[in-house]
This record gives structure tokens, sequence and C-alpha cells, in this order.
């Protein structure tokens, strides 16, 4: 349960930006950002599934999956944004406009962000990529397979990674190649 | 804003409908088109931005106000779509009726088609929105981004990731993008809507 609070809260903090946290400026934000509203979905799921083995909340927790399969049915529907359960996403995501996300079989650590259009994920589970923390991931861009993404790299938009991508580089074009290895995104990842 | 939805209707009754359309068809392509409504929300936020900007306080200025976050709504859920309402894009443009297009372009000349799945925005670094010029094509899944200029008749072929500028004619491609050809007249791509580009074509000059 803690862990969904601050995750949750993190979340929120990157679309706030530095505005006052006032619990109409709160819903005004979750009410502009599609992108927002599909990780709370998501998150609701991550604690659901979490709890499964408390038989004493499975009435409960019923409820729950009732409530997280419809918004999760709206979201990927209406929205076009698919964050599946089999994805491990860490605190503080981003997920900026909407329509063709899909993260799944996957592991994302703190502070990361996508955009439109972005594909990561591997056919199971277990051959997923991870992506270290602070990666900052463009529009339309994919990755595919049991990759490694280190902390604080740049995918641009529209790249296609299936390599390994070291630390602070910016990774460009289908085949992605490395263009740049220091790289300083702290600059273009929102909310941060 | 009326005369300009006028030019985009009668671009979509052209592309869709083809010669010859009754008035019923041409009627219910209001209803058939989520590419239209897109275009259409899009009119109205614009000019709901220069009235307010006026200083016109009209019921009509009024009424937009209360409907317009519901278009927007509606445009999201039914077409995915996101058009900036301070972007100009200019009347007789036609906007793919797949979708999956979040453009906010500095201005599109009249006569464009855009494809599905293309993202049209500023820089992660900062720098500004593109510049489309008028009867440009731009095929499915493109990314364009920057302060750049796409040239008049220019074509942008599918898959392609631009943050530079095309000349006026030119041929644009590839992922990171860059000019494929010069002097390319893409009037009878532009005349359909399929979006296989022979490539022999466009390469043998």
């Amino acid at each position: 349960m803690t862990s969904f609070v601050q995750a949750s809260r993190a979340d929120l903090q990157r679309y706030l930006g530095g505005e006052a946290a006032s619990l109409s400026s709160i819903l005004a934000t979750i009410r502009r950002n599609e992108g927002l509203q599909a990780i709370l979905v998501y998150r609701f799921g991550r604690l659901l599934d979490s709890k499964k083995e408390l038989v004493l909340l499975w009435p409960l927790l019923s409820m729950g999956w009732c409530i997280y399969g419809l918004a999760a049915l709206f979201v990927r529907r209406g929205y076009g944004i698919k964050l599946a359960l089999s994805a491990n996403i860490g605190a503080g995501f981003w997920v900026g406009h909407f329509g063709g996300i899909e993260v799944f079989n996957c592991r994302l650590a703190e502070r990361c962000s996508v955009g439109q259009q972005t594909k990561v994920g591997g056919a199971t589970q277990r051959d997923g990529p991870i992506i270290e923390d602070s990666v900052w991931i463009g529009a339309h861009a994919s990755i595919a397979g049991p990759v490694r993404v280190r902390s604080r790299a740049t995918i641009a938009p529209g790249a296609r990674v299936t390599k390994n991508v070291p630390g602070r580089a910016l990774v460009v074009g289908a085949p992605a190649r490395v263009v740049a290895r220091e790289y300083d995104n702290s600059r273009i990842l929102p909310g941060l | 804003m009326w005369s300009l939805i006028a030019a985009d209707f009668s671009i979509y009754c052209a592309m869709r409908l083809g010669e010859g359309a009754g008035l019923l068809q041409r009627f219910a392509l209001c209803f058939r088109s989520p590419g239209l409504l897109v275009l259409l929300v899009y009119r109205a936020g614009h000019s709901y931005l220069n009235r307010r900007a006026n200083g016109n306080s009209s019921l009509l200025t009024l009424a937009l106000k209360l409907t317009l976050p519901i278009a927007r709504q509606l445009v999201i859920i039914v077409a995915k779509s996101d058009v900036a309402s301070h972007s100009i894009i200019e009347g007789g443009v036609y906007l793919s009726d797949s979708g999956y297009l979040i453009i906010g372009p500095q201005r599109i000349g009249k006569g464009t088609l855009i494809h599905d799945r293309v993202t049209i925005g500023v820089g992660a670094s900062g720098s500004g929105p593109p510049t489309i010029g008028e009867n440009v094509w731009i095929g499915p899944n493109c990314v364009l981004y920057g302060d750049s200029r796409i040239g008049n008749g220019a074509t942008v072929l599918p898959g392609t990731v631009l943050s530079m500028n095309v000349p006026d004619n030119a041929v644009a491609g590839g992922n990171p993008g860059s000019i494929v050809r010069l002097n390319f007249d893409n009037s009878r791509l532009r005349r359909t809507l399929a979006c296989n580009v022979d490539r022999e074509l466009l390469v043998g000059s």
C-alpha cells in the first residue's frame, strides 16, 4: 500500500511540475493528462496484484479487479495506452500524449518517460527489456527484446533499439546507433 | 471560419466519395469521417482562441468555451488525435481518418495530406515546431520535430523521422531522415489515399 501511494505521488509530482498541490490543481492535472490517468490505473492494478495472497481480502479484491478491468479497458481502447501489469514500472513515470503506447513484459526504473506510439516490451516476461532510471524514450521509438538501457540514456524519437545502450548516451535511427556518448537529458525530462 | 470548413469539407468529399456523390452521402460523411471531426474541433478551438484574444464575449464564444472540452475528449476517444488550437491550418487540408495524429505545427498550407500515426511538434530541447508548406504529402508513421520548414509540394515518405528543412518539391525519407530526391511531383500521391510509395519511381530520376 505504501509503495502504491509513494509511486502515485511521484508520478503526480512529475505532471504537476512546480505547481502547488492543492486538490483542485491535482484534479485538473489528472483530467488534462490522459497519460497520468493511465499510470494511476496501472498503479491500482499493481496494488491489487500485490495483495492476491491475502485470502481474507478476496471479496474486496474482486470488486477492485472489476473497477480496474473497466478502467484499463477504457484507457486501452479510448486513449490507446497499454500499460500491462507484466511491466514493472518504477515511481515517477511520465507518459506524454496518448495513442499507440505499449509497455509490457519489461522493467523500468524510476523517473522514465515515454511518448506517443512508443513500444517497450519483449515476447515473454523473462526476455523483456530492462531500463534503468531517468531514461527518456521519445515518441514512436521502440525497444524490443532482451536489451539493457543504462541509466540516463536518451532514445531519440523514432529510434528502434535492439542492442544494449550505454549510460548517458543518445541513440538515434533505425536500427539505433549511438551518436553522442555524453548527452545530458536532465533538461528534457519533463517535470524534474 | 465557415469558408475554411467549407474548403475542408469539399476536400474530404473529393477524397472519400469521388465525383458525383449525392447530397445525402455528403451529409452522412460528416458523421463517418473521424479526420473531418478532428479538423472541425480544431477550427472551433482556433476560432475560440481568436475570439478570446479580441475580447469578444458573444453567446457563441461562451458556447464554444463550454463545449470545447467535451469535443476534445470526443476527438481523443474517437480519433486518438490532438491538434493544437494555436497552430494555423489553412483551409482544404486532409487529415487521415485512421487517426493517431499528435500535431502542433506552426502552420500547415492548403492542399496538404497527412496520413495516420504522425507526430508534428516541438523539439525536446526547446526548438519550436515545424512549418509545413502547401500541397505537402506526409506518409504514415512520421515524426517531424524542431524548428524546420517543409517546402511547398514536398513529400515525406512513410516512417520518416525528420528535424531538418526540406526544399520545395523534394522528397525526404529514412530514419534519421535525409533528402532522397529533388523535384518530385506528388500530385498523383495526393489524389488518392494509398500510401504505398513506389520506391523505384522515387529514386530513378
